[in-house]
């Protein structure tokens, strides 16, 4: 479906993030954690393409989605500069999200960089499910950790590592992730998703190939339909062969993701 | 009432508004966005006689109006066209078109002859012009003798509606369009993506994995024109206009131009609805002009 959504709150939550609020009832109501929309972040042909942004969190209540993004490249600072009352285009929810069918206890989320933005409405589905989570969160700098006091009222475990030292360890994500795993694992079922840069996802595939319990890992890709037919956004998935980000993922098991290199 | 049919040799098209090859998948694709039977037609994607997987990523990048793909022609290949996509098809009140290549020219041949006696598939269009497959370099539309000798082979396999489809990377394309003319063909569509590339300044690396690729959208707009356009000027058969069509406004310039109908391709990337929007608007223009038949306005620039 193609939606025309009001923009009805965009903050800047620190240095070049921002969040946005939009009002999408049908997306609201139907989104599940993992998906994603797909934005022409201004009409006309240039830039030309949708840009596609994981959903950060719904707000079903108020018929609204809320997005998480860094000003990075010309789409986002486009989008950077829109307010409250300007509608944008938009496709969605696209994708396959993370499957919680699977019956587990406790979730071990493993979040990179902007990477944290679907997490968010992970651990509000976990949450409801009454999972216990544990939240490994790597920033470059302790500012664009965010939200900490409501993460830990939660009940949640939270770790943070960033790579300049300001807080939490000094230094990767997944470095919290091996010594997670290397002291923390009790008789509990677990289930273990990731969502950040593939550099990373690529790190955790590697740590936890001796773990016996199932991740998720939430891919990104240049898109440009993001709906599967431009096939732009392949990714070698082990025995399927090229797979599209945009409609078979972006939620893959992580085991069977083959980088490269 | 305004008569939008157009005729590609002895195929009757409903409006001259069709979907391009690979930017529509096997037709089924954008279901949840148009209705399907509203197009003059679909070109499904390129078969291969083999599945192909495709190219390595990055496949595909952004351009000033444009963008750049390496798609590498990866396609579920004939047999599962025929069993799995072809009869999704089936109902449709709408003209499919298969669009097919070949790894050699025996090839072309062969993969017409696999699908020619399906009577689903209402014309076929040969792709002797993608840039992506490495096979010995250049594509086999960039010479007239080579593009002929495709054509006839193919043209001895099959009495459906053939389409030669053309690649703008050449020194005359009026040349290659007559080569096709000539050995049999009913159609041609102009043009394919030009050859295109760009690099990432703060990493040194191409924006995409086989450095060169094709472009596409907007951008290549005026080119498409003019090129189609020239081949108007030499040939007798009907031209199908394809190349950064955005607008019925551009559907117009092309017809004006003198094409018979037009392909829509990047566009249904950014918007699945556009090419319904494309026929609506052309629906307006004619009426508002006065305009009983589109076909009154093919060829009908007026040089000043």
């Amino acid at each position: 479906m193609i939606h025309i959504c009001e923009i009805t709150e965009q903050h800047s939550i620190t240095n070049n993030i921002y969040r946005m609020r939009l009002k999408a009832p049908m997306i609201a109501s139907s989104a599940k954690p993992g998906q994603f929309i797909h934005i022409k972040v201004r009409t006309g042909i240039d830039p030309l393409l949708r840009r596609p942004f994981s959903i950060h969190r719904i707000d079903p209540g108020n018929e609204e989605i809320i997005l998480l993004y860094r000003k990075a490249g010309r789409g986002t600072s486009i989008l950077s500069q829109m307010s409250p009352g300007d509608s944008l285009d938009l496709m969605g929810p696209l994708g396959q999200g993370f499957d919680l069918q699977t019956s587990f206890d406790h979730a071990i989320i493993v979040a990179g960089g902007m990477g944290s933005a679907p997490v968010f409405f992970l651990i509000d589905e976990l949450l409801k499910a009454k999972k216990k989570i544990t939240l490994l969160w790597g920033v470059r700098a302790g500012e664009e950790i965010f939200n900490e006091n409501e993460i830990r009222k939660q009940g949640i475990e939270l770790k943070v590592a960033t790579e300049d030292a300001s807080k939490g360890h000094c230094g990767f994500v997944t470095d919290l992730l091996s010594e997670y795993l290397s002291k923390n694992i009790t008789k509990n079922t677990y289930s273990g998703f990731v969502c950040g840069p593939e550099c990373m996802i690529h790190e955790v595939q590697k740590i936890v190939e001796s773990v016996d319990f199932r991740w998720q890992a939430s891919l990104e890709a240049r898109m440009a339909c993001g709906v599967g037919v431009c096939l732009g956004c392949a990714v070698l998935i082990r025995e399927r062969g090229f797979q599209m980000v945009c409609k078979d993922g972006p939620v893959f098991d992580l085991r069977e993701v083959q980088f490269n290199g | 009432m305004v008569d939008l049919s157009v005729k590609i040799g002895s195929l009757r098209l409903k409006n001259p508004v069709l979907t391009a090859s690979g930017t529509f998948g096997y037709g089924r694709d954008y279901d949840e966005y148009l209705d399907i039977a509203q197009l003059g037609g679909i070109v499904t994607k390129t078969i291969t006689l083999n599945p192909r997987e495709g190219n390595p990523m990055p496949r595909i990048a952004e351009t000033p109006a444009g963008m750049l793909n390496s798609i590498g022609l990866s396609n579920v290949g004939a047999d599962r066209y025929l069993s799995d996509k072809l009869p999704a098809l089936k109902n449709v009140d709408t003209v499919v078109i298969a669009n097919v290549a070949g790894d050699t020219i025996e090839e072309y041949g062969e993969i017409v002859s696999r699908i020619q006696d399906q009577s689903r598939i209402d014309g076929i269009e040969i792709n002797v012009s993608c840039p992506n497959v490495k096979q010995g370099g250049l594509a086999f539309g960039t010479n007239p003798d080579i593009t002929a000798e495709v054509v006839r082979i193919s043209r001895l396999e099959t009495e459906k509606p053939l389409i030669v489809k053309l690649t703008p990377n050449v020194t005359d394309i009026t040349e290659i369009a007559l080569a096709a003319q000539e050995s049999g063909a009913d159609a041609v569509s102009c043009m394919n993506t030009l050859v295109g590339m760009g690099i990432d300044i703060s990493t040194r690396k191409p924006l995409l994995h086989h450095i060169l690729g094709g472009l596409s959208g907007p951008s290549i707009k005026p080119v498409a024109l003019a090129k189609a356009y020239q081949i108007v000027q030499v040939l007798d058969i009907p031209v199908i206009g394809i190349g950064g069509i955005m607008t019925w406004e551009d559907a117009v310039e092309f017809l004006l131009a003198g094409v018979t109908a037009v392909q829509v391709g990047t566009l249904s990337f950014v918007d699945p609805y556009g090419s319904i929007a494309i026929i609506e608007g052309l629906r307006l223009y004619c009426q508002k002009n006065g305009i009983s038949k589109v076909e009154n306005l093919i060829g009908g620039m007026i040089q000043s």
